[in-house]
């Protein structure tokens, strides 16, 4: 039915800053056991807002496996809060 | 008589609105049925099903393990309201740059009128701003993203475009192409005509689009709809704008399906609580006071309850007008006390709706006064810090059981 997993594991994110329509494009993350997922798409980006808060984020895939990123704005930190797997 | 101005209304429409934006989203659900649901249970109703699915055979509406029969693989995803906002949002803002006269109608379609715009707009072809519009959400939100585009002269006939070449359409109706489009309609794809009005034109011997658009006015006004209504269809068929307002909002509510049958009766008062936190919530919001509430419950049958599960409701009217959640919540609890048991849906409506600022306070009623303030320093602390930082301890058990929902139908609260 669904194959969504929710997490919420602190990442090590590298993203490319740009000109384009999408200023921010995350290309790698470091999950917490290590393994390196590199980003081959942006799906989506949107704000999810908590108050005054702004969470960034991310819905991105690997093309084996769909992730979401969040990016806390306040506290400059990154999660992994869901992993989908589809294929 | 036709309208035959040149058409200067454009109606754009989302593609299965929320399945898409999933699609987009997680790009390995692509290509693939996917279901939007509320709650992820095999007798909830489905929100939204993709093109995939929909060509399947499953529908919106349709009870999610009837769609596991006719599609085993499809995914069942809970709607993610945010993101659809920010989808709504990014629509809005795009249809903005063409005109300042945007009427967003639902989080999934709007309205540009172009009568107004700036001459260098309305000198620009409307087929190229449609096609315009269809690239930037392709590059401005992403590839997945698809829009229906009707343009006509009045509102209605732009929406009736919008729905003829699914998904991804560009139509436009003019007084030329009227009667060939309406030929290819049936009476139910009318926008407003529905099993009953169908039935209703069918006495009067209207039953095709076409015969419905040939009709006479005076037939329409006397026999079937039986006041002004009917002349404002004769219009409407006719291309003529007679949509061009806004409503007031008349009711403020919110309704449940409770979380499992058989819930014991202080629970079902507490997400009853739970609810006219929310209806005052969004009653404040709007700057808005109510007069009334309205309470319903639709039961189960249940053996020897003596209910079959029929809708019942309650509505009280006060002299003086209220806005805190303490107050709708005792008014409901006191009309909910004759609510029937084995109740499987709850609801509460706020009405005879005034602005906050035209209200009359009452001598002896202080229903404005000190919790007034305490209403919206709590207003204010949620908003700052998020959805239900502070309320009643009472709802504290129906915070994980009830989640916001996205509104269908419209965009106040978006």
């Amino acid at each position: 039915m669904n194959d969504e997993q929710s997490l919420d594991e602190r990442v090590e994110v590298i993203c490319r800053f740009n000109k384009a329509f999408q200023p921010c494009i995350p290309i790698k993350f470091k999950r917490t056991n290590g393994r390196e997922v590199i980003v081959t798409e942006l799906g989506l980006r949107h704000p999810r807002q908590q108050g005054v808060r702004i969470i960034h984020v991310f819905d991105v895939t690997d093309g084996q496996a769909d992730y979401r990123l969040e990016f806390n704005s306040e506290q400059l930190v990154w999660r992994l809060t869901m992993e989908a797997d589809h294929v | 008589m036709y309208n035959q101005a040149e058409p200067s209304v454009m109606h754009i429409d989302l593609n299965s609105c929320f399945a898409t934006i999933e699609q987009q989203a997680r790009p390995l659900l692509r290509g693939r049925p996917v279901a939007i649901v509320n709650r992820r249970s095999n007798h909830t109703s489905i929100v939204t099903a993709s093109y995939e699915a929909k060509v399947l055979g499953v529908t919106t509406g349709m009870k999610l393990n009837e769609a596991f029969k006719i599609c085993p693989d499809i995914v069942a995803l809970e709607s993610d309201p945010p993101k659809y906002r920010y989808i709504y949002r990014q629509l809005m803002r795009i249809m903005n740059d063409y005109s300042a006269h945007v009427r967003m109608k639902s989080i999934d379609e709007g309205v540009i009128d172009f009568s107004e715009a700036t001459i260098d707009v309305r000198q620009r072809n409307l087929c190229d701003i449609g096609w315009e519009i269809k690239n930037r959400l392709w590059g401005e939100i992403g590839g997945a993203i698809n829009c229906n585009v009707g343009i006509s002269t009045n509102r209605f006939l732009a929406k009736t475009a919008a729905g003829l070449n699914k998904p991804n359409g560009l139509d436009v109706i003019t007084h030329k192409n009227l009667r060939s489009t309406f030929k290819s309609l049936e009476l139910t794809d009318i926008t407003g005509i529905a099993q009953r009005m169908e039935l209703r034109l069918n006495q009067v011997g209207i039953y095709t689009a076409l015969e419905f658009l040939d009709a006479n006015e005076e037939i329409l006004r006397k026999q079937v709809f039986k006041s002004i209504t009917g002349s404002q269809w004769y219009k409407r068929l006719r291309g003529w704008e007679v949509d061009k307002h806004d409503y007031d909002i008349k009711t403020v509510g919110r309704q449940y399906v409770l979380d499992e049958y058989k819930l014991s009766r202080d629970k079902v008062l507490q997400r009853l609580h739970f609810l006219c936190e929310e209806v005052g919530q969004k009653i404040r919001s709007q700057g808005l006071v109510a007069r009334g509430v309205r309470v319903y419950a639709r039961g189960y049958q249940y053996k020897g309850s003596g209910w079959n599960g029929e809708y019942w409701q309650a509505r009280h009217l006060l002299k003086t007008s209220f806005s805190s959640d303490k107050d709708i919540y005792s008014i409901a609890r006191q009309l909910f006390e004759d609510a029937p048991n084995f109740v499987k849906e709850i609801g509460v409506s706020c009405y005879q709706l005034d602005s906050s600022e035209n209200i009359q306070l009452a001598f002896f009623d202080d229903r404005l006064g000190p919790g007034f303030n305490i209403t919206s320093t709590i207003d204010s602390i949620n908003l700052h810090y998020g959805g239900r930082t502070i309320h009643s301890a009472d709802t504290l058990s129906s915070n994980s059981k009830i989640t916001r929902r996205i509104p269908f139908g419209g965009t106040r609260y978006l």
